[in-house]
């Protein structure tokens, strides 16, 4: 079995350890016997959707991603008949802004790729914190970093998880990220694969069964993972601490 | 006015002195109890100074380029003042002042050296108008609490022209700074390494300034030195590498640091290319402030900063190195510099996510730890409030590593049953407890 995953512009939309979540899928498949190579996209570079099974979409800053607006209207319809036929795609922050109908910043509008129905508005005050979600998908759950300005209405679509601790897509909604076929997005960094195995293994799984029908992955050792998605959960399971922490961001 | 400022004097520095009994710096505290009595206390201390005056900002290299020019010129037979400590937001600044003040109020002092946050800058630089401002370089850095690289820059161009005769030290071969200052429109003086020192292209490393600022265009480097530091060009704009005004050449980098400036030859008992910026900032500061600088390479010699930057210590025949690491650019060069040591060693990573430190630790994910999978390293622990972290990170370049939540234990540790060769590596937060706990250990050695 082999996987390739395609690294959109990690030139201009690499914030914030987005790597690590190539890294992560790139040494759980190496685990696995499963072969993997990923292919790291400049804004120049064609990209063949066939060729692909996962995409991976990172974060940049609000003038990167200006950067990057206007080649993506160049890949929409290839990367919208990729999303169609169940290709398997991680958008990350920016990224996720990205996916959605546009991106409202004080500066001006961003136009989106629109292959998921959402859209972002940036206003005031940047939700910053560690967030903890519960998906539907996992029995344990999503922790990560947000990091973000914009506030994202996904409209009718599935979100990723309610969130438990943080703020989530829109800071008022109670749920972060989204689900559209296979397409997940998330305001996730720490990056949020490799404290959340069963996310990438669930992405891993997807691709695999688009190219080769009912796949079972081998089992990992997942210990040093849960240990510290386990710290995340438990730090804020103390309602001293979120107090604490609460404080020391408003002084 | 004069009753408020020694009042402002006399209590930020009783404030001082109980909170340094409590075991804390006590630098903070005292900036902010002149500031709230006089909140002008600032300007007028610094308007008694005689001579010139400097500010140290940029992401990496502040504290030692701030600290070795403080000794530079105190060589060159001046009296200065400057916030050695590295209390660098507005209280600290103040401090300073403050604390070097005499019960009236009075400063006697010819120069000051200040080293400043960024983010502070805005708040310093209404009240205080320095006559240089070294920028050592720009990385990205705590991104949960600066937001991204872009915002700093902004911060900075404001602060620049808060002050348009302050003159800017830049380095040159950072094109973040460059952009930086010709944007801002301040007069700006360079210093820079023209010559390759490094073969090969690593085009793993994260590397900011990958597109011009000036017009979005792919920038084209001829090389880099690390990071996003080199000799870089635009074929859109034409915007590129300035000329060169302090150029260091004929560089040697292994157990000890070589260069030469200005026709001298200036050797440091360092490792890390990074510090041959740090040395060429403070000389040419130094240099463009007028002094001759003729002692430089003796203070160098002798220059021991005391502050956890390369400090080393001795504890039970164990040879203990401490060092800060505190973003990608930083702990990258921090590797390089333990990787130039070729005999067996024992590591310990710090990792605490504190305010101070940033509270997002995805940059780990940005640090090239796989550079560590040489069998010079014996061991890895990890420590700090995100120790798991920092474990999972190595076990995804397929390095072991043992958990010890309690700093100290992991150094007895490895002092008790290591190769005797210790490396530290801690970001913010964990420095000064970490130090204070090593000088102890060596204390209790002797």
């Amino acid at each position: 079995m082999k996987l390739t995953i395609g690294h959109l512009y990690p030139d201009l939309l690499n914030l914030y350890g987005d790597r690590g979540n190539i890294q992560c899928m790139m040494k759980r498949c190496e685990w696995r016997g499963i072969e993997a190579q990923t292919i790291s996209y400049r804004l120049e570079d064609p990209i063949d959707f066939d060729k692909l099974d996962i995409v991976l979409l990172g974060g940049g800053s609000d003038r990167e991603q200006m950067l990057v607006c206007s080649r993506l209207k160049e890949i929409r319809d290839d990367f919208k008949r990729f999303v169609e036929k169940d290709g398997v795609v991680l958008a990350i922050c920016g990224g996720y802004q990205l996916l959605g109908n546009f991106y409202e910043t004080k500066d001006g509008k961003i136009e989106g790729l629109g292959l998921v129905d959402l859209y972002t508005v940036q206003k005031k005050g940047r939700l910053i914190r560690n967030i903890i979600i519960k998906s539907e998908l996992f029995e344990r759950p999503i922790v990560g970093f947000e990091n973000h300005g914009g506030r994202t209405c996904i409209k009718d679509n599935k979100p990723l998880g309610k969130v438990i601790y943080g703020k989530g897509n829109d800071g008022k909604s109670g749920y972060e990220g989204v689900i559209y076929k296979n397409v997940i997005g998330t305001y996730l960094h720490g990056p949020v694969l490799p404290k959340n195995p069963d996310l990438c293994d669930y992405i891993l799984k997807k691709a695999l069964e688009r190219k080769y029908g009912s796949v079972e992955l081998l089992p990992l050792d997942d210990t040093q993972e849960h240990q510290a998605n386990e710290y995340i959960v438990k730090r804020y399971e103390d309602k001293m601490q979120n107090l604490k922490e609460e404080i020391l961001r408003r002084i | 006015m004069k009753l408020r400022r020694v009042l402002a004097v006399r209590a930020a520095k009783l404030v001082g002195k109980i909170s340094r009994k409590m075991g804390r710096q006590g630098v903070t505290w005292a900036g902010l109890v002149a500031r709230l009595i006089y909140p002008d206390i600032l300007q007028d201390l610094a308007g008694q100074l005689r001579g010139k005056s400097f500010i140290v900002c940029g992401t990496n290299g502040k504290t030692t380029t701030n600290n070795l020019l403080c000794s530079a010129i105190e060589a060159e037979g001046k009296k200065i003042i400057c916030n050695r400590t590295g209390s660098n937001m507005q209280n600290g600044v103040v401090a300073a002042f403050v604390l070097a003040a005499d019960h009236h109020g009075k400063i006697d002092a010819d120069y000051a050296c200040i080293e400043i946050d960024e983010a502070s800058t805005l708040r310093v630089l209404p009240r205080f108008k320095p006559d240089f401002m070294v920028l050592t370089n720009l990385f990205r850095d705590q991104l949960d609490r600066y937001g991204e690289i872009d915002m700093t820059m902004e911060i900075l161009k404001k602060a620049m022209q808060m002050a348009p005769d302050m003159v800017l030290l830049i380095n040159g071969d950072d094109s973040l700074s460059t952009a930086l200052a010709m944007d801002a429109g301040n007069r700006y003086l360079t210093y820079g390494i023209s010559e390759k020192v490094f073969d090969g292209d690593e085009n793993s490393e994260i590397r900011e300034g990958r597109f011009c600022k000036k017009c979005g265009a792919k920038m084209k480097y001829h090389f880099y030195h690390y990071s996003q530091l080199g000799d870089y060009e635009c074929p859109n704009c034409g915007f590129k590498r300035p000329k060169i005004v302090y150029d260091a050449s004929h560089i040697f980098v292994g157990d000890h640091l070589e260069f030469d400036v200005e026709n001298r030859r200036i050797c440091a008992n360092y490792r890390g290319f990074y510090n041959i910026y740090n040395i060429l900032a403070a000389y040419s500061a130094g240099r463009a402030s007028g002094l001759s600088m003729n002692h430089f390479q003796d203070t160098l010699t002798h220059f021991n900063p005391e502050n956890g930057r390369m400090e080393h210590f001795f504890i039970d025949g164990t040879k203990v190195e401490l060092n800060l690491a505190k973003n990608p650019a930083g702990f990258n060069q921090n590797i390089a510099a333990v990787m130039e040591d070729e005999t067996p060693k024992d590591i310990i990573i710090l990792i605490n996510d504190r305010f101070q430190d940033g509270e997002d630790v995805s940059w780990l994910w940005d640090v090239d730890f796989d550079r560590f999978k040489e069998e010079t390293i014996c061991s890895i622990t990890v420590t700090g409030i995100r120790c798991l972290d920092m474990r999972l990170r190595l076990k995804y370049v397929d390095i072991p590593a043992q958990v010890e939540r309690n700093v100290e234990k992991a150094i007895r540790e490895k002092i008790k049953n290591g190769v005797g060769n210790l490396y530290v590596l801690v970001n913010y937060t964990g420095l000064y407890s970490t130090r204070n706990t090593l000088k102890r250990m060596e204390e209790e050695s002797r």
